[in-house]
């Protein structure tokens, strides 16, 4: 049996049948029952369940006339009709009609309706998890779309630049200014090379199968500190750590690698070259059941208008050479396969500021 | 006397406004190359210059943030007729998209798209010079 219990809701107007149903099958399932239609249809308004079983023979309306009635609206549950006596008009009704799955005969044989209900729930289960495939592969699909398109302009445009570059040097004769646009096309290159880093990123952790490790984040933050201190970009600015841990954290080290360096990295690609004293602030409070990162730093800041879609994959707020629009994407894509959440304060001119919250992954 | 051609370019990357300023002068078909990395600015320097505009080539670039190519041309449609009278817009973009090209042939309002990177003797062709 899964984890979830199958609910199941059962329409008769005789209540002994409803309480002998209840009693040989409420420990197996979750069982609703009514002798009302009217009640049965508020039932299906407020709670999900995976079969229907009904009773023909009813006052108000028959079984199959209800399940004719509650078939568009509720489409989700798998129908079952018990019936006294098999009549053949009522069964081809039922079927056209009702779309009923099967027919149980009363008086109801134990084993007869358990294997009813559990080829029913296969069915229930089927479809769900088909919705679910769907779902999944729309999102799927969406994503490709938006990297073909992408593709041309965040692999193709920094080539481009740099073909636009040699042209350019070809027609110089002074070696001074051809030393310029190397560097130009050595500045171009290195961004590409950064795109096609973020990229398989994302794929390793979109794809990969995640690995749970007991977290050190003193650790994991002196070596990402390590790899970024000495880019040219970083200029002034000053980062200072505030690191708590109590106890044990387990998580994913990849992911949180991924989101603690594109976080860092924007803090010094955004940094506000205009002040005195361009800083970021990384804090880390940890405890067994969840981790708490902050990042502030007081660089250019967000528009507010942008703040929803930073997190989109290729959305880039800023003009410039700022990037291709892919890395908070994949912090974001990171931080929800772990369980967590991100949100973001930031004004312009003041800083940013985003907020992690994590749970430990109990293995 | 051939007339001096007036250029604006409009593209995001300060990269590719420094490489084609630099071309266009070089090859002696301009003077006056005035770039924008935000097509947004440029809109607003269109506006402003108003009856004073000279006649103009733009070079415009498609994928920008905030206001791309194609967004830029859907509001220079809204411009008075005399000013756009003065303006020849080409695109010039590192697309493949066939979509992107059938759009930018489509429109009215831009000539042709040049790819990136833009190809002098190109240009003076789709120019007539």
């Amino acid at each position: 049996m899964s984890e979830k219990a199958i609910t199941i809701l059962y329409i008769d107007d005789e209540e002994h049948n409803l309480h002998s149903f209840k009693a040989s099958f409420r420990k197996q399932y979750d069982i609703t029952i009514t002798s009302s239609v009217v009640e049965a249809e508020q039932m299906l308004e407020e709670k999900d369940f995976c079969i229907i079983l009904a009773d023909q023979r009813m006052p108000v309306m028959t079984g199959v006339q209800f399940f004719e009635k509650i078939r568009i609206d509720y489409p989700k549950p798998i129908r079952i009709l018990i019936t006294g006596h098999t009549d053949i008009g009522a069964a081809i009704d039922a079927i056209n009609k009702g779309e009923v799955f099967r027919f149980i005969d009363k008086p109801w044989d134990y084993k007869y309706v358990e294997n009813a209900i559990s080829n029913a729930y296969d069915i229930y289960k089927t479809r769900e998890d088909l919705k679910q495939r769907n779902i999944e592969l729309q999102k799927a699909n969406e994503e490709l779309d938006k990297f073909v398109y992408s593709a041309s302009h965040d692999l193709r445009a920094p080539l481009m630049s740099v073909l636009g570059i040699v042209n350019l040097a070809l027609l110089e004769d002074d070696v001074k200014s051809q030393n310029e646009y190397l560097e130009l096309i050595r500045q171009s290159v290195k961004k590409l090379d950064t795109f096609i880093i973020n990229i398989i990123d994302y794929y390793k952790n979109a794809r990969g199968v995640p690995v749970v490790t007991d977290i050190s984040f003193e650790e994991l933050v002196t070596e990402v500190q390590a790899t970024i201190q000495y880019l040219p970009e970083y200029g002034n600015l000053k980062m200072t750590t505030d690191i708590q841990q109590d106890g044990i954290f387990n998580s994913d080290v990849m992911k949180l690698r991924i989101i603690f360096n594109n976080l860092i990295n924007n803090a010094i690609k955004f940094q506000d070259k205009s002040k005195a004293d361009p800083f970021v602030h990384l804090t880390v409070k940890s405890t067994p059941s969840e981790a708490k990162i902050i990042v502030a730093d007081n660089g250019t800041g967000i528009k507010e208008s942008d703040q929803d879609k930073i997190f989109k994959m290729f959305y880039r707020a800023g003009a410039t050479n700022s990037g291709s629009g892919i890395g908070l994407y994949i912090v974001h894509e990171a931080i929800s396969k772990l369980g967590g959440e991100i949100s973001v304060t930031s004004k312009i001119g003041e800083g940013s500021i985003f907020e992690i919250n994590i749970p430990s992954i109990n293995k | 006397m051939e007339p001096l051609l007036n250029f604006f370019l409009i593209d995001d990357s300060s990269f590719d406004l420094f490489i084609y300023e630099k071309l266009l002068i070089k090859s002696g078909i301009t003077h006056s190359v005035k770039t924008f990395n935000s097509a947004r600015d440029a809109l607003k320097h269109l506006t402003t210059q108003g009856d004073g505009l000279p006649e103009t080539i733009i070079l415009l670039d498609l994928q920008m943030p905030d206001m791309n190519g194609f967004e830029f041309i859907d509001e220079f449609d809204h411009l008075p007729e005399p000013l756009r009278q003065k303006v020849r817009i080409f695109m010039l973009s590192s697309t493949i998209d066939t979509r992107d090209i059938e759009k930018a042939k489509a429109s009215p309002h831009i000539i042709d798209l040049l790819p990136k990177p833009l190809e002098i003797p190109f240009l003076k062709k789709k120019l007539g010079l």
